[in-house]
């Protein structure tokens, strides 16, 4: 905290501070560097086996003077269904968030704006289904896939997660924060409900609507549970997936191995670093549901 | 928080006070007969998913937990309470492993969440230092919040593998009779919490950076006019204020690590040694998974529900303290 002062105009011209600030400044960054640095560790060691070539006795730093970068092209060739798996994850990932998007939207939008009977029962049953963790449903929801015939199928990824009562909730919030006024100016102005919904209220709420996309997108890419029960041939796995086949698969490739994983975490990663804020408060609100 | 919206709609209503009573109730019940199906139709898709997906599964489960069930999973036979009876071990066999499981569970619990808030309120104190460049630091921090459980689970099996080595110098250290921390009995279940840490780090960094930055700056400000130090500060300020936010992520990573799956799945297996790390998740995926046995993995999935809804609730309870306090 104390570092501000050291931007005091005063302390110009005084160079025995301007040095103890300088030093404290160096102090402060090697810290937080080492710190940084040990958080980072595992994704350091991964990127460290990936570039050694094909040995089986890796060491944990690699030889500086002979990195190997190949093994980022040889995994498509070594596991050919990689792409697939990629390519699978985001159909999955992109359609779930498209989905929740528009069914948490138009169900937020009822219960923000309209004024129905027994509306306080349909808030409940919105508030209720999060308080049902995953395990208690995925046993007859695996039954229901299994008998529909969605197994090794997008249907059977995509399906069950259509709509979350969080999405709900996360919209309606910013629904409600929308001044009511808009809507009856809107509605003399002869704009319908529907039109209101769509031309007016979601691009006032885009932020949210991002918060949701973000947070939805990174949940899906990176399930396992349910991807593991429903997908049986390895052409319809997800990454998630893939990656932990390939790694319990007969030949232990390490550079192989991490280098899927690296390009498989790339995605989320990308998205951290783009939508940080949206994918902060997202987490942090969904953090309610448990 | 929902008082003055209905504040408002008794004030619209009243706009009609003139109409005779007659006449006025036909026009809002024709009217909230519209509205309600205007709502409906709006309401519907997500309902129609939800009901589907959530609440028939759910009361199915609870069903299927008092029957024998058959490999495709139809009920064969009623079998009551029988199923509750022996994962609680009420019925007097003698043999506790589910007992046993959700205290492994518990035992994991008390590993991740202490280390995590220790970790958390460390980097979040770190990432209040003033320094121009500490946006990229933070990122850094927040960075595990993008890395899937499943991937960190497979660059920590070779953390942990004996190939590697890495955590070789742990084993020689605690003289243990093993090639790896995974596979003896009294540090398996600990790298596994340890690796959970570190997933759950950017979740837990942001949510206690978001409790220190909402303490106001004034109250530092004056402490340290009174001449308090930055242990003071820390210690009588930060600390007291930032309690509800550390209970809140206890709570939060309480539930979490009763619900860990993928770590388990992935690092451990069916290899575990010891039955040191069969938490109860794990035991339901056995039953679930391995032994079709869908009756009794149901019957331990509504026991799991009831623990996380007991946790769940004292959750919603502390975050309306929190409001109220705020």
């Amino acid at each position: 905290m104390s570092l501000a002062e050291s931007h005091n105009p005063q302390e110009i011209g005084r160079p025995i501070l301007n040095l103890g600030a300088l030093i404290r400044t160096g102090l402060l960054y090697a810290a937080l560097s080492i710190v940084a640095l040990l958080v980072l560790l595992p994704l350091l060691f991964a990127l460290s086996l990936s570039v050694q070539g094909p040995t089986l006795s890796p060491t944990l730093l690699p030889d500086f003077s002979k990195l190997d970068w190949s093994s980022f092209q040889d995994v498509f060739r070594e596991e050919p269904n990689l792409t697939r798996w990629i390519v699978n994850s985001f159909v999955v990932s992109l359609a779930v968030t498209l989905g929740q998007l528009i069914t948490s939207a138009l169900a937020a939008y009822a219960l923000a704006n309209i004024d129905f009977p027994w509306k306080p029962l349909f808030f409940f049953v919105f508030l209720g289904s999060l308080m049902i963790p995953w395990e208690s449903t995925i046993i007859p929801n695996y039954l229901t896939i299994t008998r529909l015939g969605w197994k090794d199928s997008y249907q059977g990824l995509i399906i069950p997660f259509m709509a979350s009562g969080f999405g709900v909730f996360l919209l309606r919030q910013h629904f409600k924060a929308i001044p009511r006024d808009l809507y009856e100016a809107a509605v003399i102005d002869g704009c319908s409900s529907t039109r209101y919904l769509w031309s007016i209220l979601v691009p006032l709420s885009r932020p949210a609507l991002a918060t949701l996309a973000v947070y939805t997108f990174l949940n899906t890419w990176n399930q396992y549970y349910w991807p593991l029960l429903i997908v049986d041939s390895p052409e319809w796995r997800t990454t998630q997936i893939g990656i932990t086949a390939f790694r319990s698969s007969e030949v232990t490739i390490y550079n192989l191995q991490m280098a899927s994983t690296i390009i498989v975490m790339l995605p989320t990663l990308i998205l951290l670093v783009l939508g940080q804020r949206h994918l902060v408060s997202g987490l942090t609100a969904g953090a309610l549901k448990g | 928080m929902r008082k003055p919206v209905l504040l408002k709609d008794s004030v619209l209503s009243d706009k009609r006070v003139g109409l005779p009573i007659a006449a006025k109730r036909a026009v809002s019940q024709h009217q909230q007969r519209k509205a309600f199906g205007l709502a409906l139709l709006y309401l519907s898709p997500a309902l129609l998913f939800l009901i589907a997906f959530t609440y028939i599964p759910f009361l199915r489960s609870i069903w299927l937990s008092f029957f024998i069930t058959n490999p495709q999973g139809d009920t064969v036979r009623f079998n009551g309470i029988n199923y509750y009876t022996r994962i609680l071990n009420l019925d007097g066999s003698g043999r506790s492993e589910y007992l046993q499981s959700m205290l492994t569970t518990v035992y994991f619990s008390l590993l991740v969440v202490p280390l995590g808030i220790v970790f958390a309120l460390a980097l979040a104190l770190l990432a209040t230092l003033n320094v121009k460049a500490i946006l990229f630091f933070r990122t850094i921090f927040t960075s595990s919040i993008a890395i899937s459980v499943a991937s960190a689970s497979v660059i920590w099996a070779l953390i942990y593998s004996p190939t590697t080595r890495a955590t070789q110098w742990i084993i020689d250290l605690l003289h243990l009779n093993t090639h790896s921390l995974l596979q003896h009995s009294s540090t398996a279940l600990f790298a596994v919490a340890f690796m959970t840490t570190w997933t759950s780090l950017g979740f837990n960094f942001i949510v206690t950076l978001a409790g220190i930055q909402a303490i106001p700056k004034d109250i530092y400000e004056s402490a340290r006019i009174d001449g308090a130090s930055s242990w003071q500060s820390f210690r009588f300020i930060t600390l007291p204020l930032l309690t509800p936010t550390l209970l809140f992520l206890m709570l939060i990573s309480t539930i979490q690590s009763f619900q860990a799956f993928t770590q388990f799945n992935v690092l451990i297996g069916n290899e575990g040694p010891d039955s040191a790390t069969d938490v109860f998740v794990f035991a339901i995926f056995t039953a679930f998974w391995k032994d079709n046995r869908y009756g009794f993995a149901s019957a331990m999935s509504v026991v799991l529900f009831l623990i996380l809804l007991a946790l769940t609730s004292i959750q919603y309870r502390l975050l309306d303290q929190r409001v109220h306090y705020q």
